[in-house]
């Protein structure tokens, strides 16, 4: 629990933040399936894209490694987009794959290995919203953890990643949230680039 | 007046440049008596877009040992900048019959170029818990450091390789571990292990 982040304990406050979040801009499928009796229109979606991969070490804003032994980092890679047919709001693809190694990163212990297919594809709603090179994406994925069973259907949210500069380490950031697990605690993680680069595209006629 | 529309189509042409770039990540490659061996490859599409390349487990007798091998290239080239960074992580990691053993092997690269500039670097790259002929490794490892391994050969610790020419590509190959195999007796070298080589490019 090493500068009071990302592990296990954030709890049912989190879960009605997340709905709340997804609620706010009709971001996720289950926010269009509520929608009953309101005659559907164009649907739209954001005119940008994200890559991005790398490492990510201390909670924002401090910067730098941790010392190798607390095994306290994880590793990325991400590409989202918009959906190109966009058949709902801010609907989205593309793909995660997050990998920590904490120990205590979760219920299980003992590091874990994410991939997440993602569903929907925003602005954010946090305080990033201001920031025009920011993205929220969000779907569902598998965790494999390095102790017990796979988990299958996870929900996963970026609640922001940040194409703040060239290069990006130590200036580009990103905050996963990945859960609830099964005793309703959810792992996350915010933090600046230790290594890596996430870039922000605006979408042109043919991509 | 010439020099004013010559500036402009400067600008034009650099607004509306091709980029290209590449990434390529995998855990390990071993080549020892003309038989090699390489666990998955994540290959970056020329468009951009991901890739990966996973195993749970992954050995050549005598030569390397690892577990949770998980590679991730990921990329993009766009109108005004173009990136790619890749990604490769290992766990228990043992080397060349144990001379080099490792909690964690991570190798991060990443390359960017915009339309008048563009770098790329290896930062993140590191181990957990490194040992080195019995001896831990507490401290960052410099680039390219070399140690030798007796009755081995010789090893090259974060091997960092840049490519481009700085001015409209840029690149980097970094192998957190390098073994060159070497006979015992003529110093000749037959054959290498790699263990954590992430690359990446770009260009104008």
């Amino acid at each position: 629990m090493n500068n009071g982040r990302h592990l296990a304990s954030t709890l049912g406050a989190l879960a009605a933040v997340l709905v709340a979040a997804a609620c706010q801009d009709g971001a996720s499928p289950t926010a269009q399936s509520i929608t009953a009796g309101v005659k559907p229109g164009p649907s739209s979606c954001v005119n940008f894209r994200l890559t991005g991969g790398g490492r990510v070490d201390k909670l924002e804003p401090a910067t730098g490694k941790n010392p190798p032994a607390s095994h306290d980092y994880a590793t990325f890679g991400f590409q989202a987009r918009p959906d190109r047919n966009c058949p709902f709001d801010n609907a989205g693809s593309g793909n995660i794959e997050w990998n920590e190694h904490l120990d205590a990163s979760f219920i299980y212990g003992g590091g874990f290995a994410f991939h997440g297919t993602v569903t929907f594809f925003s602005t954010p709603v946090d305080g990033t919203q201001t920031n025009p090179q920011c993205g929220r994406f969000g779907g569902t994925g598998r965790l494999n953890p390095r102790s017990g069973n796979t988990l299958e259907n996870l929900p996963f949210e970026v609640r922001h990643a940040c194409d703040v500069a060239e290069p990006g380490v130590q200036q580009d950031h990103i905050y996963i949230v990945i859960g609830p697990f099964a005793d309703g605690s959810f792992y996350s993680r915010h933090s600046l680039l230790t290594g890596g680069n996430i870039q922000w595209h605006r979408l042109t006629g043919n991509n | 007046m010439t020099l004013k529309i010559l500036l402009a189509l400067t600008l034009l042409a650099g607004a509306v440049q091709a980029q290209s770039v590449t990434g390529q990540a995998f855990g390990t490659y071993v080549n020892v008596a003309g038989t090699t061996s390489q666990s998955p490859v994540a290959t970056l599409p020329s468009t951009g877009g991901m890739a990966t390349g996973m195993s749970d487990a992954f050995g050549v007798p005598g030569s390397v040992d690892a577990k949770a091998l998980n590679a991730v290239t990921t990329g993009d080239v766009g109108n005004k900048k173009s990136g790619a960074q890749s990604t490769s992580e290992l766990e228990n990691v043992s080397v060349a019959g144990g001379a080099i053993t490792a909690d964690v092997v991570t190798a991060v690269t990443a390359s960017y170029a915009g339309q008048f500039t563009g770098g790329a670097g290896g930062d993140g790259s590191g181990f957990v818990n490194l040992v080195v002929n019995g001896v831990a490794i507490t401290t960052d490892v410099a680039p390219n450091t070399r140690v030798d391994l007796p009755g081995v050969g010789y090893a090259v610790l974060n091997e960092q390789t840049p490519m481009g020419d700085g001015v409209t590509s840029w690149g980097i190959t970094v192998n957190m571990v390098h073994v060159f195999l070497q006979d015992a007796l003529t110093g000749l070298n037959t054959g290498e292990i790699i263990v954590g080589s992430a690359s990446s490019s770009v260009a104008n």
